[in-house]
């Protein structure tokens, strides 16, 4: 199973939970089955703009997006761009 | 139940909680923290808990609390469809419906669009008539963005809805939002090209009262007005003894239609109060005076009081700043009490 984890803001809107198994084959798969993934992605499907993903450490911007595909023990990591106010 | 104001800041959402005499206010949370409360109200029909909350990252939820803010639960699935071509960016305002209409509420956001949910919160539909409205193409986001930010429904009738955009102008529905006409003429756009364009005004502020539901009030980018025919036409007010035009705050008295509280800026070029201190403007004459009140409020003070940053009920009005201050009066503004002091950036007050 492929792990994500999330920032401590979005795990606080999945009931503290930071950690997320699932069973995907690509990044997009992954995040739709998250509880929190209207958080991560925008009423099109699209990632947001200041939501930054990495799997095994790799931009999945610089892969295939939402595209790019998970071996099977892929660790996706969330995390914020920096910005704010 | 003890009085609380709801303070939604920048950093989160803040409970006051006053005694019986609302002199002495508790800071409870913050709640939602990490989240842009633009807007927090207590559904008066269920006592559960609304927030329109953003996040630069994240984006625009609602959100709802069913045990006084310590848990939330949001939304599912808020957004725009494909074909409007257009995405939500925020939730400006929560508007608990109709008495008749007890799991009814609707939200306001950016760009320039109402949602509808009739299961309480889970789930929220885009209004059509206000996405697809003939006049779309005309409207010009203002600095907080085309925000639909005041949802008024008529107490006598739950299809009579007033609504404001910035910068659309006011738009008044008889069918429960089925249809959406404007509703400007008379009110200044000095911004704008046209004299009297039908849309395209800077509403900051509009406020139905309650008991005289065809009376409408508005705080404007280019004035203060009144409208005593559902916004057919209306009457400028602030040339009658506020210092400027300019503002964004606006309460009402649920008992004296002719009653109206609002707290002017400098102007749009230099967004605080005039003259160095911050003072709330009275009228009990439906505009035809205004009196200064700022007994209690600060006599230093640059403030900057946001559209959301005003509330009242049946005994008080609250006031909150910029500064993260929140001030409230129970005898009409001739008092005022400091309730709260060196919260984040206050983007919203409630009475609830």
């Amino acid at each position: 199973m492929a792990v994500v984890v999330v920032p401590s803001l979005v795990a606080a809107q999945a009931g503290g939970n930071k950690r997320f198994e699932v069973d995907a084959d690509t990044v997009g798969e992954a995040l739709r089955g998250l509880p929190v993934s209207d958080l991560l992605l925008d009423e099109r499907g699209e990632l947001r703009r200041l939501v930054n993903v990495y799997v095994d450490g790799v931009d999945a911007r610089d892969s295939d997006g939402l595209d790019t595909k998970l071996e099977p023990t892929a660790e996706i990591r969330v995390i914020a761009a920096i910005a704010g106010g | 139940m003890s009085p609380v104001v709801l303070v939604g800041t920048k950093k989160g959402l803040f409970l006051l909680r006053g005694d019986d005499a609302r002199t002495s206010w508790e800071v409870e949370g913050p709640h939602l923290t990490g989240w842009q409360v633009f807007h927090a109200v207590r559904d008066p029909r269920d006592g559960k808990l609304h927030a329109a909350a953003n996040n630069w990252v994240y984006g625009a939820t609602a959100q709802r609390s069913a045990d006084e803010g310590r848990t939330w639960k949001r939304s599912e699935g808020l957004g725009l469809p494909e074909e409007s071509g257009l995405k939500l960016t925020e939730a400006w305002h929560v508007e608990p419906g109709h008495p008749s209409e007890p799991d009814t509420l609707f939200l306001g956001g950016a760009p320039g669009v109402l949602f509808r949910t009739d299961d309480g919160g889970t789930t929220w539909e885009p209004n059509r008539a206000l996405l697809e409205h003939p006049t779309r193409e005309k409207w010009q986001p203002g600095a907080g963005g085309l925000c639909c930010h005041s949802i008024q429904i008529d107490p006598t009738d739950a299809k009579r809805m007033a609504i404001a955009i910035s910068a659309a102008g006011s738009f008044l529905s008889d069918d429960g939002g089925e249809s959406w006409e404007p509703r400007n003429t008379g009110v200044a756009a000095d911004f704008h090209p046209e004299e009297n364009p039908e849309v395209g005004q800077c509403v900051h502020k509009l406020l139905l009262h309650p008991a005289r539901p065809e009376r409408l009030w508005q705080q404007n980018h280019c004035g203060v007005y009144r409208s005593d025919d559902r916004g057919e036409t209306w009457q400028r007010l602030d040339k009658n003894g506020l210092p400027s035009d300019f503002g964004f705050g606006l309460a009402l008295d649920p008992s004296d239609p002719d009653a109206a509280w609002v707290v002017p800026e400098e102007g749009a070029e230099n967004r605080v109060t005039p003259d160095g201190r911050l003072g709330v403007y009275r009228t009990r004459d439906a505009g035809e005076s205004w009196q200064l009140l700022e007994n209690g409020l600060p006599s230093q003070a640059w403030a900057a009081v946001l559209r959301e940053g005003m509330a009242y009920d049946d005994r008080s009005i609250a006031v909150g700043t910029q500064s993260g201050s929140v001030f409230v009066t129970s005898d009409g503004g001739e008092s005022w009490t400091e309730a709260a002091s060196q919260l984040p950036p206050v983007l919203s007050v409630e009475l609830a």
